[in-house]
């Protein structure tokens, strides 16, 4: 059933995580303990990778909420790429471009940590 | 002695002896009625011949004791011979008849074909030879004839057949192996008694004169019995001769018994305990009861000095246990002095009995000694699937436990075991009976929740309806009438489904009650609604919302889009619009950003012109084929039913996605539709594009 995973890349300043398949309500505490992981490791700047992202649904969506706040704080932030047309428009339509840097190339995530570009203001 | 007059005789004699077969056999059957019913244990069947036999004894020596006996007598006897004779037969066949009855039922206990055919093999033996026995003439008869040889033989056969089966009932003794220590202890007691009195009476029967001195000058009662009826003379002696015989094997019977009565004990207790056990499964579903009675049972049998248990615990999945019960020791004591884990581990992970004989040389057990734990079992609680727990089984001496001691712990163990899954289940079973009635309250109260009645304006028709997909859900939709012109419209989706977002729908439908009425504007409203709800949404829950407010009698309405599916619009002429205004979804934002990003939209109806609002569940509906419905199918399916009142169209919709998704009709998320259609206050035509869309 479970047709999600997630993969770690380290990326020099960054650690990207590679999502992969349907993100839901039964799949999000895998990415939820991906993203705890790096916390406890002390990486805090992360890029989700969507390029293989098929379904994202409500709960799917939590998981990058419950953890925002807390990685700012520590001085990192989570930018979002490389999403489909159809997954992006999920992001969109609940506003989530207005808080998350959600940027077409994993490249792009990247230099905007190297130029150390703040988050979107809010929360 | 002529021919017709012997015949008279023996036709005589015939008629007397069938007259008397016929009154004894009434006796047999008065006797037999009165005791058919009663169920009485060994020892009450032994008392209640020794008060039949010491009554018979004492009536039997006093009968003796009437004047007149055959010494004084002339032949033919005197009158008072008879009446002794037919007083002493009368009592002693009494007396044997209630021997053989009472005895048969104890050698009848636990009836097999077999012993039944015995039984009643000995009763017609001894009728056969009380029969046989009848020509020959007892030896006051000075007319009696020659015998003939094949009728000695016949009643040689019979009689031998008749202590045959004296024997092999005799040995019929199951009722000792049943009974419990103290009432083997009784019977034993009253048999003996038993024992002394038959042979007592067989005794005053034959050579009273060695009872009894003070009657040495009398006849025996045995030549008045045989002078009354030679046949009812041999069945009485071999009916208490039986009586003796089956008393003598019981006794020794209950002697041999009485060694392994402490063993035969242990096994009739653990017998018991197991039935026991098998009741309270059926009665008893609080665990700690059956966890009690899963400790104390090995030790009240016997097997073990102490016993203690522990239950695996579930979550963690690794091989910690828990002591949930102990008896004839403290729970800490023995969770201290043994490594109860690494006993409960290895048993587990062995699915097998682990039996430390030596305790004080194995490291997991060296610090029992000084809390009486010399040997150790333990026993694993193993079910189909999984390891419920670990029954230890303690004693107080090196290598005590012998093969039968573990082997009977054993075969507990797996009773026990059967007991605790059933218990398990059980509850299970119950807590999820109990789980769905709360749900079906719960979605009860959710549905009042929703709007009962729609509101009632000329101008407007109204449809809604909403589908959880499971019990309850987190979608909410509601309309609220402001004055007589205005009213205000909602629908809500809360993030994930089923019981935490139906509690946040409940919060949300309590704010919108309350903040429609202070903050009717759009803008207002979600921001007040943010900031209420943004304080006890977790962090990881939203909420999308659509909120509207529509002037019924111009058609003017102003609505705003919190991260929510777009409101569709449908104009008269079939034009479509997804109405994708700004807004972040509630709870995503707690800052001004949500002020700072939210728009709200003006437009103005022509009649006949519909808005459609939705959740995700409708355009995420998917087919077999796992494919999506999306906002394209929905559009078509308004647009074709645009000239509907809100009902039809509402009900269009409803049915392309029960189509669209199939028979099995298996909504994967909470399903909400919400059709208001503004009809005019008069048929106006307006031209399309003089009222663009937003």
């Amino acid at each position: 059933m479970s047709n999600f995973s997630v993969a770690f890349r380290d990326a020099g300043t960054a650690t990207i995580l590679a999502v992969c398949g349907e993100l839901d309500a039964h799949t999000a505490p895998e990415l939820e303990s991906a993203i705890k992981k790096c916390r406890d490791e002390g990486k805090s700047n992360l890029i989700v990778n969507g390029s293989e992202l098929d379904y994202i649904s409500s709960a799917g969506l939590g998981v990058f909420m419950a953890f925002i706040e807390e990685i700012r704080t520590l001085g990192g932030d989570i930018k979002i790429c490389a999403l489909k047309p159809k997954i992006f428009d999920v992001f969109d339509l609940l506003g989530f471009p207005k808080i998350y840097h959600i940027v077409e190339t994993e490249e792009e995530a990247l230099s905007l940590f190297k130029q150390g570009i703040q988050p979107i203001q809010g929360n | 002695m002529d021919g017709v007059g012997d015949a008279a005789l023996v036709s005589t004699k015939i008629l007397y002896q069938a007259a008397l077969a016929v009154c004894f056999l009434c006796l047999w059957i008065t006797i037999a009625h009165a005791t058919r019913n009663s169920r009485p244990t060994p020892a009450q069947i032994f008392w209640h011949i020794i008060l039949t036999i010491l009554p018979v004894c004492v009536l039997v020596v006093l009968i003796l004791q009437i004047p007149g006996d055959f010494l004084e007598a002339n032949i033919p006897a005197a009158p008072i011979v008879h009446v002794k004779g037919a007083l002493l037969s009368m009592v002693l066949a009494g007396l044997s008849f209630i021997l053989v009855q009472r005895f048969g039922r104890l050698v009848r206990f636990r009836r097999t074909r077999r012993s039944e055919r015995n039984w009643y093999l000995l009763i017609l033996s001894v009728g056969l030879t009380s029969v046989v026995i009848a020509p020959f003439h007892h030896h006051f008869d000075v007319s009696s004839s020659p015998v003939d040889a094949p009728l000695a033989i016949l009643l040689g056969l019979t009689t031998i057949a008749s202590i045959l089966f004296i024997f092999l009932n005799t040995i019929r003794l199951a009722w000792i192996i049943r009974l419990p220590v103290k009432q083997k202890m009784g019977a034993l007691g009253l048999g003996i008694a038993v024992v002394c009195l038959t042979a007592a009476t067989l005794l005053l029967l034959f050579r009273p004169d060695l009872a009894l001195s003070s009657i040495t000058e009398l006849s025996p009662p045995i030549e008045y019995l045989i002078f009354y009826s030679l046949p009812l003379t041999a069945i009485i002696v071999l009916c208490i001769t039986f009586g003796f015989v089956y008393a003598l094997t019981s006794v020794l019977s209950l002697i041999f018994h009485l060694p392994t009565i402490g063993d035969y004990q242990r096994s009739v207790d653990e017998m018991a305990a197991m039935q026991a056990l098998t009741v309270l499964v059926r009665e008893v579903t609080d665990p700690e009861k059956l966890y009690h009675w899963v400790v104390s049972t090995p030790v009240d049998s016997g097997r073990g000095k102490a016993a203690w248990l522990t239950i695996q615990e579930l979550e963690s999945g690794s091989l910690k246990s828990q002591i949930v019960a102990a008896q004839n020791i403290d729970a800490s004591l023995a969770d201290d002095v043994c490594d109860v884990d690494a006993i409960h581990g290895e048993a587990a992970r062995r699915r097998a009995l682990v039996s430390i004989q030596n305790a004080s040389s194995d490291r997991r057990t060296q610090k029992g000694k000084s809390s009486g734990i010399m040997s150790l079992l333990a026993v694993p609680l193993v079910t189909r699937t999984e390891v419920l727990g670990t029954l230890f089984v303690s004693r107080d001496v090196a290598h005590a436990f012998e093969n039968e001691d573990i082997e009977s712990i054993g075969v507990f163990a797996s009773q026990a075991t059967l007991v605790l899954e059933n218990a398990r289940l059980l509850e299970a079973k119950f807590e999820r009976e109990r789980l769905a009635s709360e749900l079906a309250i719960a979605r009860d109260v959710q549905r009042r929740l929703l709007p009962q009645a729609m509101p009632k304006f000329s101008t407007l028709s109204l449809a809604a309806s909403s589908t959880p997909a499971q019990e309850v859900g987190g979608d909410y939709y509601d309309l609220f009438e402001l004055d007589e012109e205005k009213i205000a419209f909602i629908i809500a989706d809360v993030s994930g489904k089923g019981t935490s977002a139906a509690f946040y729908m409940a919060e949300m439908q309590g704010i919108f009650q309350a903040v429609a009425q202070i903050a009717p504007d759009p803008h207002n409203f979600l921001c007040h609604v943010n900031k209420a709800l943004g304080r006890s949404l977790e962090k990881n829950v939203f909420v999308t919302a659509i909120y509207g407010i529509l002037d019924c009698n111009s058609g003017a309405i102003s609505i705003a889009r919190a991260g929510h599916s777009p409101a569709a619009f449908v104009d008269v002429t079939g034009r479509t619009t997804l109405l994708r205004s700004g807004g972040l979804g509630i709870g995503l934002d707690r800052s001004e950003l949500f002020a700072q990003t939210l728009e709200v939209k003006q437009h103005v109806f022509n009649p006949g012109d519909l808005v459609a609002l939705y959740t995700d569940g409708v355009t995420e509906s998917r087919n077999p084929e796992g494919e999506e419905f999306g906002y394209d199918r929905l559009l078509q399916s308004i647009q074709s039913a645009r000239y509907e009142r809100a009902q039809g169209v509402h009900d269009a919709v409803r049915q392309t996605v029960d189509e669209f998704i199939g028979p099995e009709k298996k909504y994967v998320d909470d399903l909400t539709l919400l059709i208001i259609k503004w009809h005019g206050s008069e048929p106006v035509m307006h031209d399309a594009e003089d009222n663009p869309l937003l």
